[in-house]
């Protein structure tokens, strides 16, 4: 297994029929059957990577010469990052090196790679989808792995064919347009079309039964998911765990918690903790809905069919998985505020406040994905993680527009075991309330207090403001000033205000100017680890398509993996350069800052505007976060 | 029926529950009663309440989550009125066990079918199994064979719902939620067969 899944690639498609019938629903515990399963799953992993195999291939040399201009190293200069990181920064620097190093040491395993100390799936290394690090004992994968990242990354994922289709003029549109729900319902795994998706997820009970899968039938991949099983159980008998099997460009990714089986096969070249990642938060969307106790079901009886139980949730699973692409809330594990005027948002939290204590365990109040306020009981903290998957519960699920509801969820942050009652309530078509108590007969409770805070919401028309700032929108990288000493009376950058014109005075006028913001910044996420909040500039020109965006996404979230890296990191600084961006990363005790700019941008003017950023940030702070309004800790 | 870790244990006991006031009487010309939809999912419980409340069909298919909240008032021809608060419930298996939490206190049931699917006649069944049993002893139950539209696709016929709610004491109507066909009259009829307060 370990070792021939590539010779194994060259079987072709025909490789699935060769799978044992009998080892699909029925795992045997018998070795050799399972082993029967192995030498299946290979196959039909060797055939999905035939399918979606790119044509192109880049020699070794081109991408490791690619790789070092990439690796450009963060240089002490004399802007205040360098100030601030001080001697760090030369040892970051030097840590970088010798990671650009292990580069030639690693060895892409093929195979099953286990849980051991000794192996790392790193992706610091990894300039871009471009530059692909190849280790000389992985040159067996380089027509696999050497596909040009332009080619792949604009077919990447049929999962945006919708909104393709929605919009075939390609410029800025908005992820809520996606048509949600399952898809492709008529595939399995021997069609085609199934083979060729790029990202796969699959959730299976222990006994190889299948509960949910995001293309194609769950009956109908019974021995897909009997063979998925079969591999998990094989390893865990040998007294180990399987973290990853590599066959290909493919990844399988696997997350056992429990009775529950989580899989992840994807060609999307995206970190191994990055998938790990969603899969734990697609775990945690299925607690929210079922709480942990789901479990005994299995303890009753093994071959317990969950799929029953997730009936009419495929929109929320889907919706979830298609927020991995634009939503940096799934890498970041923080949420994002709703940008509005500090009075206004203090007018709204004070009138949760009011509410809270008396019998309703949170209150928020919730623009789309954004927090406009939120407020806890005494001592009750919500997990950044728990929020997102609650909204993604209720924005996906199209009855709460409908009318008022009442409905079980479970916070598997707060508490996998038990069921609290959610009121949701939207005023408009994008804000909502939320209002959780742990009473299944608060309704008529939750229901007075919704009126009394939607009186003085209407009365201190916060509503009205959430519309009008929905149409500002947040931070604009064109208000980003350059000179904070000219900054009297400079309120532009200031959110609620009338923003000027295109070239106002205050703008950087030395140096490179990009088509977005200054020295060719084109966007910067700002996150604050003190509130579990981040920021995102609107995205301007030229991240204009979703393509680009979740392009862009796609690399702050290898940026973010390989600062968070626990083999090499955590690092404090990261300045990469490729064909498609500059990126810059930033990481304190306080803040990470990530920001993306033109690859032509200049770098002492880069490090420069971070600076500029992290000023604009704390400037406006209160504007675009949720600060201490309530008396819990995240 | 699943996972049903914190659901509240029926045989409690607590009254009340997701009933404001328990009499749901304002005066004796103007009622107010708790109304609660059961029957399996996509039956068109929510479409049925929605026609009534709203006069709205939308034919993209929304799944209830948990239950939905709405009330209409209609007026009688003896110019007394009767408030309608209805719980919309979720048809899903894993919502079967919180169903009490929406039956319990109320003043009638409604338990609506699909006549395209014998599966759904069974479950309204079991639903009304359910409410002789854990329900108020003098509920008002209508038995609703919905998508009546749906006569070329009909897979229960007519004389089998007359026949089951006859036997279980229970008003029949077919409605179809899509042409509003009978939907104002399953509420009038309903309306009709509450109990009325002695005037005092």
């Amino acid at each position: 297994m370990t070792s021939d899944s590539n010779s194994s690639s060259s079987d072709s498609s025909s490789g699935r029929d060769d799978r044992n019938p009998d080892s699909g629903s029925e795992p045997d515990p018998n070795p050799e059957s399972i082993d029967q399963s192995l030498d299946a799953i290979e196959n039909q992993l060797a055939s999905i990577s035939m399918a979606s195999r790119s044509p192109t291939a880049t020699l070794d040399d081109d991408e490791e010469e690619e790789e070092d201009q990439s690796a450009e190293q963060l240089t002490i200069g004399n802007g205040s990052v360098e100030e601030e990181i001080g001697v760090a920064g030369a040892i970051d620097s030097i840590e970088d090196e010798h990671i650009v190093d292990n580069n030639n040491i690693r060895a892409e395993l093929p195979g099953v790679i286990a849980e051991s100390p000794s192996f790392e799936w790193k992706n610091i290394s990894e300039g871009d989808e471009v530059e692909r690090p190849l280790s000389p004992n992985s040159s067996g994968y380089a027509g696999e792995r050497g596909s040009t990242s332009g080619g792949d990354d604009v077919n990447d994922d049929e999962e945006d064919t919708e909104i393709r289709v929605v919009e075939n003029d390609g410029v800025s549109g908005s992820h809520e347009q996606w048509v949600s729900g399952k898809r492709y319902p008529d595939e399995d795994d021997a069609s085609v079309s199934w083979r060729k998706r790029k990202k796969h997820f699959f959730i299976l009970s222990h006994s190889g039964k299948p509960i949910y899968s995001r293309y194609g039938d769950e009956y109908k991949l019974a021995g897909f998911s009997a063979t998925l099983q079969a591999i998990i159980s094989f390893v865990e008998n040998g007294g180990d765990r399987v973290k990853l099997v590599k066959a290909g460009k493919h990844q399988v990714i696997f997350l056992v918690k429990g009775p529950i089986y989580l899989v992840c096969i994807s060609c999307t070249e995206e970190p191994y903790e990055s998938l790990k990642g969603q899969l734990e938060l697609l775990y945690g969307q299925m607690i929210l809905i079922l709480t942990k106790s789901v479990n005994r079901c299995f303890e009753k009886n093994p071959k317990f069919d969950m799929t029953s139980l997730l009936g009419g949730t495929e929109a929320v699973f889907s919706s979830l998985i298609h927020s991995f692409n634009w939503n940096p809330a799934t890498f970041l594990h923080a949420y994002s505020c709703f940008p509005m005027a500090y009075a206004t948002r203090q007018a709204a939290g004070a009138i949760l406040q009011d509410v809270a204590g008396s019998g309703v365990l949170f209150s928020l109040l919730m623009c789309k994905h954004k927090v406009i306020s939120l407020v806890g009981a005494q001592k009750a903290s919500l997990h950044p993680d728990d929020l997102l998957i609650l909204s993604n519960f209720i924005m996906s699920s199209e009855s709460f527009r409908t009318s008022e509801s009442f409905s079980p969820i479970c916070l598997p942050r707060y508490n996998a075991m038990a069921f609290l009652y959610a009121y949701v309530h939207y005023f408009d078509i994008d804000t909502y309330l939320i209002l959780l108590s742990t009473s299944p007969d608060a309704f008529f409770h939750l229901k007075d207090s919704r009126i009394r805070i939607e009186t003085v919401l209407v009365n201190s028309n916060v509503l009205g403001e959430v519309q009008r700032s929905l149409v500002d929108g947040g931070l604009h990288i064109e208000d980003l000033l350059m000179d904070p000493g000219s900054r009297a009376g400079a309120n532009s950058s200031h959110l609620g205000q009338p923003r000027p014109a295109a070239d106002s005075s205050g703008r950087i006028t030395d140096g490179f100017v990009g088509i977005g913001g200054p020295a060719g910044l084109w966007h910067f996420i700002y996150k604050s680890n003190y509130l579990d909040q981040y920021v995102s500039s609107e995205f301007s020109s030229p991240i204009n398509s979703l393509r680009q965006q979740k392009r862009l996404y796609r690399a702050y979230q290898r940026l973010y993996a390989s600062m968070h890296d626990n083999g090499t990191g955590p690092h404090k600084t990261q300045f990469r350069r490729d064909e498609n961006y500059v990126l810059l990363c930033w990481v304190t005790q306080d803040f990470e800052l990530y920001a993306a700019f033109d690859p032509l941008a200049d770098k002492a003017l880069a490090i420069k505007i971070c600076n500029r950023v992290c000023q604009w940030v704390k400037d406006v702070e209160n504007e675009i976060f949720l600060l201490g309004a309530s008396p819990f800790s995240w | 029926m699943g996972c049903s870790s914190s659901v509240p244990d029926r045989s409690a006991g607590r009254i009340g529950g997701i009933n404001p006031d328990n009499g749901g009487v304002v005066d004796a010309k103007n009622l107010k009663v708790k109304l609660v939809l059961l029957g399996d999912s996509g039956v068109g419980k929510s479409c049925i309440v929605l026609r009534f409340v709203r006069g709205q069909f939308d034919p993209t298919s929304k799944v209830t989550v948990g239950a939905s909240f709405l009330s209409q008032t209609i007026a009688l021809q003896d110019s007394s009125t009767v408030k309608f608060e209805i719980w919309d419930t979720a048809g899903q298996e894993r919502y079967a066990a919180l169903a009490p939490l929406y039956y319990r206190g109320a003043a009638v049931a409604v338990v609506v079918y699909d006549i395209t699917s014998p599966e759904s006649f069974s479950k309204a069944q079991y639903w009304v199994k359910e409410l002789q049993k854990h329900g108020s002893p003098d509920i008002v139950m209508a038995l609703v064979g919905n998508k009546a539209d749906l006569h070329e696709r009909r897979e229960v016929p007519a004389q089998d719902g007359i026949d089951y709610a006859e036997k279980n004491g229970m008003f029949f109507i077919e409605t179809s939620a899509k042409t509003a066909d009978n939907i104002n009259q399953l509420f009038e009829e309903i309306a009709k067969r509450l109990p009325r307060p002695s005037p005092s």
